[in-house]
């Protein structure tokens, strides 16, 4: 409890620090009335701007911390990551193709990121069915890599053969950022992902069970293949909802959980919550770098979590090898 | 930013009209020279040695006359001298003018298809100079096709690189005319700077925002029509920005290259911004307002009256 605490201290000053610093550099008095005061002169940037940002940044960051752990479960792989079972390479499709596709169609990029990545877990879902009902998570790990690549080698078919010079912004996109935050699209992700996140952390036991492995799992009273899809389908969901809005933002999902584990307990009752607000906090403060460090550039935040996430891990991993 | 005084209204250019005009300057200068007892227009006497913006010394033993012109800027040049006929293969990017579609495209000029460039059998190959397309010109070289790489990205290339192709085609005159024609143009079209010039954000990718800063073509041209880039502070010709910064600049008016009210426009982010919530835009779509060539100072004419008209 107190190490939970911890850390819900750690995800509140990140989002004070995500609030306060941004691409315009404002003293904290202004931040504040810019708070307090519609009128206040920085109040659009501080409140329509950087609050949003901030808590979408949040969820997303938690939302790539809990699939990772759960993923990291269900698969007992520790490599799982939420990108993992094809949906990176789904979206990047359904983005490619909208981009591709304008100025005809008025497919927005996130709605078409979102679509390609639920066909590919679809995909990926079906392959991954074996012998009746049964999910082999082997199966699982393997399609997933099988249906991500296809869709990697189809988007790049995309790109040579089309005549839209702005695809290689397509790139960019993918790359992850939140630049396109509002309150209109946090609203939007946290209606959407108040399920996932429910089914999720009431699966804490299940995957508890599931880590132990399948057969001691249904030893112990769990229906097993039920669990499996449920944390899937969940984990699925909430990856697809952060991958439309805001691209594909590697190393959180893989790394949080990891560096949660190594600190904590590994029972998912208190490995889901640390994960989300570890994940959150990391992610708000890796934003706020990748608004600062080259203002008024911003940096892909995807590279930040990268920069600065691997050499954090890396250590964490030496520390509890001596 | 050189912008020249003028107190004429900005000349509209007729490409056509330049296109006929130094194409008829250089059949007389040849009909004059035949008339001389036949010695060549140009001054071809001798090797033609060139070094490029790849710092390359090109060597042609004699004037090209069948160019694959892989820069959509210099298929421009080409045609506008009275080149065109030369012109043997272009890019898919080459869409102007009208007469280049007759031209076989090549497909992409950075990282080019060599076989296709072969398969026309040019002797002289037009390369953008980029790091990208270093091996294709060594690789070209080595089939025996003279590469010259070309860097073309700012007003100032235009009248440079006419003069380039000018020696390499023996066709001097027809360069030298068009540079003139260009300068004169320029100078006319451009708008004295305001005191108080209208701020404007240029807009080239919605998302993520990507800008361009001063060491860019479409900086430059909004300078020149009277307006101020709000990033001119930017040394990076292109970069990502985020909304909030475009907020504390305050721009009068947004540069975009679509032709109706572009889609970010109605995203809720970009509310916060003045010029984006009044919708102020400039409009300007058209590949004159992507690449400085023969129809910038047109491009000019233009954006300077929208700028003009821009409620104060």
């Amino acid at each position: 409890m107190m190490r939970l605490a911890g850390l819900a201290a750690f995800a509140l000053i990140a989002l004070t620090i995500g609030v306060g610093a941004g691409s315009v550099a404002l003293p904290p008095g202004e931040v504040w009335s810019g708070l307090a005061r519609a009128d206040a002169p920085a109040s659009l940037i501080v409140r329509n701007l950087r609050l949003p940002r901030a808590l979408l940044a949040f969820l997303v960051g938690g939302g790539l911390g809990v699939c990772g752990a759960a993923l990291q479960a269900l698969v007992r792989n520790p490599l799982a990551d939420p990108y993992l079972l094809g949906l990176s390479g789904g979206a990047g499709l359904g983005a490619v193709l909208a981009i591709a596709a304008r100025p005809g169609s008025g497919w927005p990029v996130p709605l078409a990121a979102f679509v390609g990545a639920m066909a590919a877990v679809v995909l990926v879902y079906r392959l991954s069915v074996v012998s009746g009902r049964r999910l082999d998570p082997r199966v699982l790990l393997l399609a997933g890599v099988v249906v991500g690549a296809f869709a990697s080698a189809v988007m790049s078919a995309v790109i040579v053969l089309s005549d839209a010079p702005q695809l290689r912004n397509a790139f960019l996109w993918l790359l992850g950022g939140f630049t396109a935050s509002s309150w209109q699209t946090l609203g939007l992700f946290v209606v959407y992902s108040v399920i996932p996140f429910a089914m999720l952390f009431a699966l804490a036991r299940s995957l508890d069970l599931l880590a132990l492995g399948e057969e001691t799992a249904l030893h112990l009273g769990t229906d097993v293949e039920r669990a499996k899809r449920l944390v899937y389908v969940a984990a699925s969901l909430l990856t697809a909802a952060s991958v439309a809005t805001s691209g594909i933002i590697g190393f959180v999902g893989l790394v949080v959980p990891h560096a949660v584990r190594r600190l904590w307990s590994p029972l998912h009752v208190a490995l889901l919550p640390a994960s989300f607000l570890a994940g959150g906090g990391f992610l708000v403060l890796a934003d706020t770098l990748a608004r600062t460090v080259i203002r008024p550039l911003e940096l892909p935040v995807g590279v930040v979590t990268a920069l600065v996430g691997v050499p954090l891990f890396a250590v964490l991993l030496r520390r509890n090898l001596a | 930013m050189g912008g020249a005084i003028t107190i004429l209204r900005p000349v509209p250019i007729f490409p056509e009209r330049a296109f006929v005009f130094s194409a008829l300057r250089w059949i007389t200068a040849a009909a004059f020279t035949v008339g001389l007892g036949g010695c060549a227009a140009e001054p071809a006497r001798g090797p033609i040695v060139v070094v490029d913006d790849a710092g390359d010394t090109v060597r042609l033993a004699r004037p090209a006359s069948r160019v694959a012109s892989l820069i959509p800027a210099t298929t421009e040049l080409l045609f506008a001298m009275g080149r065109g006929g030369n012109v043997v293969g272009r890019t898919r990017w080459c869409d102007w003018p009208a007469a280049a579609a007759r031209v076989p495209d090549l497909g992409d000029g950075i990282v080019p298809n060599l076989e296709a460039i072969a398969a026309v059998g040019p002797d002289l190959v037009l390369l953008y100079h980029s790091a990208q397309n270093a091996a294709a010109a060594d690789r070209l070289r080595s089939l025996g096709m003279p590469v010259v790489q070309v860097r073309s990205d700012l007003l100032a290339d235009v009248p440079r690189i006419a003069g380039l192709l000018g020696r390499l085609l023996g066709a001097s005159a027809a360069a030298d005319s068009l540079a003139r024609t260009f300068d004169a143009e320029l100078a006319a079209a451009s708008v004295r700077p305001p005191s108080d010039p209208p701020r404007i954000f240029i807009l080239v990718w919605e998302q993520p925002p990507i800008t361009v800063g001063r060491g860019s073509y479409l900086s430059e041209i909004i300078e020149r029509a009277g307006g101020r880039n709000v990033y001119a502070d930017l040394p990076a010709s292109s970069g990502q920005i985020s909304v909030e910064s475009v907020v504390a600049r305050d721009p009068d008016a947004v540069f975009t290259s679509s032709d109706t009210i572009p889609g970010f426009a109605r995203r809720p982010e970009w509310q916060a911004v003045r010029a984006v919530r009044d919708r102020r835009f400039i409009h300007a779509s058209g590949s004159e307002f992507s690449r400085p060539g023969p129809r910038s100072p047109a491009a000019i004419g233009r954006l300077a009256d929208r700028i003009r008209g821009l409620p104060r």
